[in-house]
């Protein structure tokens, strides 16, 4: 174990390597989860200020 | 078609000349950045004369980007703009006609005073006569690019640096044939082939940029 | 050939692509997180080191899938780019719009990872390497559509004008790469010679191919993830999006 994670020498650079690949990848899907949020969020005021205002003018 | 080509570019000129402090601002910019390059760098001839030809050219490049915002941003401001649009004469012939006189008040003053500033930092010999034949081909060429670039950002609030992200990758490549050429001429190598890929990008960007000018004006405008 | 032409119809319609995006999402990431740990452990573990290189070739698994992608989303981008310019339907300047990002991302990857192969191998970081300065004014180029794409107030006409730039940076990142290399033979000092394995043996071909596979699976299922998030966001005012959000449970 210890031997594959030295990476021959070479870990200072494989593994950083590996890591950005997964960050970026990882960050680009977080951020639309959270962009799912947030618009669903901003939607679901929206349709509830709508229903109070057709509310208020049909009785 | 002609006269409205000729109506529009004297209109700009006049607009110009009434304003010609203006001209001269990316002129001062672009002495003041060459001469910063002396102090950055060292007064060292030899390695000033190398980098010579560049300087010059990226510091004209900066000059264009400085003044390029304002293309078309009067026009939007006043809302003549939209009547360019909807003018019966063909759009691009009317852009063309602005692009050009945006070439002549900004590019000109800057080819007249970049031999000057190539000469201050040790540009000589025949590499001088190149450096004016690439800054001849490579500013009209700049200047369509980026009246294009400029039309797509016409819509948008901030667009200053927007624009230079924008124009970046596609000054790339003028930035690499014409310094390129100014490099050989000083290394006594022949210079003809980058000048010649010049000028066909320039010979192609002529009809093809006015056309795209205002295809972005019209997209950019939302009509 | 109808049911086909009528399906690719069916597809341009916000709604339509909505569901049937939500459907594949979920097959697409189990494929992608399969091969990639299928292609990771093939590479990491199984193939052995290169004779010149030692572990430090091992970074081409995540780096050249990246490169390919950069390239491989331009295109995407750019053909949809050319259908939302010409035919301005709304699918295509979504799907152009939402590539933007994700090839960002996986240019970004290139250009780091090929820095830290670049370090043992040419022995620096960065060097003005034809390959490597591409990757970089490509990625200047997705910035660029990115950031005009959201300098307008209406998304629609971002969208439009985006597409307009990435057609334009489909022109230019040829003419960008024959000249770089054309500069790159011309200053011949700072050439580094690049050796890669010139013959790759299997042991290394698959997982590079699993990888590439998966990252192209990824690609796909995070592009009908933003995508979806993209439409919602944009026909706020229709009523499938009311009825989809009142169907969804509150904590989204």
């Amino acid at each position: 174990m210890a031997r594959f994670l030295a990476m021959g020498g070479y870990a200072v650079f494989v593994w950083p390597a590996y890591a950005v690949f997964i960050l970026v990848l990882a960050a680009d899907v977080i951020a639309t989860v959270l962009r799912r949020r947030r618009v669903l969020r901003e939607l679901r005021s929206r349709i509830a200020r709508q229903g109070r205002r057709r509310g208020s003018v049909s009785p | 078609m002609a006269a409205a080509f000729r109506a529009m570019l004297q209109r700009d000129l006049l607009l110009a000349w009434r304003r010609r402090g203006d001209a001269l601002l990316p002129v001062l910019y672009a002495v003041m950045v060459a001469t910063l390059f002396p102090f950055a760098l060292g007064p060292e001839h030899t390695l000033l004369a190398r980098i010579s030809g560049g300087v010059v050219l990226v510091t004209v490049l900066l000059s264009m980007l400085l003044s390029l915002d304002a293309v078309f941003r009067g026009d939007l401001e006043d809302g003549a703009l939209e009547y360019l649009v909807l003018a019966p004469q063909p759009l691009a012939l009317l852009v063309a006609a602005r692009m050009l006189a945006y070439w002549l008040v900004t590019a000109l003053p800057l080819i007249a005073v970049a031999p000057l500033l190539a000469y201050m930092l040790g540009l000589e010999g025949p590499a001088q006569p190149v450096l004016l034949l690439a800054l001849l081909l490579a500013t009209p060429l700049l200047a369509l690019i980026g009246s294009v670039l400029t039309a797509l950002t016409v819509g948008t609030r901030r667009s200053g640096m927007l624009l230079a992200l924008m124009l970046l990758p596609l000054a790339v490549p003028i930035v690499i044939f014409a310094a390129g050429a100014v490099g050989a001429a000083q290394q006594g190598l022949p210079w003809v082939a980058p000048v010649a890929w010049l000028a066909a990008a320039l010979a192609l960007a002529v009809v093809l940029a006015p056309l795209a000018c205002a295809t972005a004006l019209r997209i950019a405008l939302d009509s | 050939m109808n049911a086909i032409k009528l399906w690719y119809h069916k597809l341009g319609s916000p709604p339509y692509f909505y569901v049937f995006a939500g459907y594949i999402q979920p097959w697409l990431w189990t494929i992608a997180a399969v091969l990639a740990v299928a292609g990771l452990y093939g590479g990491l573990v199984l193939a052995p080191a290169d004779y010149q290189q030692g572990d430090a070739f091992r970074i081409i698994f995540v780096h050249v899938p990246a490169a390919w992608m950069s390239l491989f989303i331009y295109g995407v981008m750019a053909v949809s780019a050319f259908i939302a310019v010409i035919w301005r339907p709304k699918m295509a300047e979504v799907l152009a719009m939402e590539s933007a990002p994700i090839g960002a991302a996986f240019t970004l990857i290139a250009l780091v990872t090929g820095s830290l192969w670049g370090r043992p191998t040419w022995g620096t970081y960065w060097t003005w390497d034809a390959r490597l300065t591409s990757e970089l004014v490509l990625l200047f180029i997705y910035l660029g559509v990115i950031g005009l794409y959201h300098a307008f107030e209406d998304p629609r006409q971002g969208a439009r004008a985006a597409s307009f730039l990435a057609m334009v940076g489909a022109v230019n990142l040829p003419i960008v790469h024959y000249s770089v290399v054309w500069w790159n033979t011309l200053h011949q000092g700072t050439t580094v010679r690049y050796f890669g394995p010139s013959s790759i043996a299997p042991s290394m071909l698959w997982p590079l191919l699993a990888m590439t596979i998966a990252a192209k699976f990824y690609y796909g299922a995070s592009l009908m993830q933003r995508s979806r998030v993209s439409l919602l966001s944009l026909e706020r005012g229709k009523d499938w999006v009311a009825d989809i959000v009142r169907g969804e449970p509150t904590h989204g």
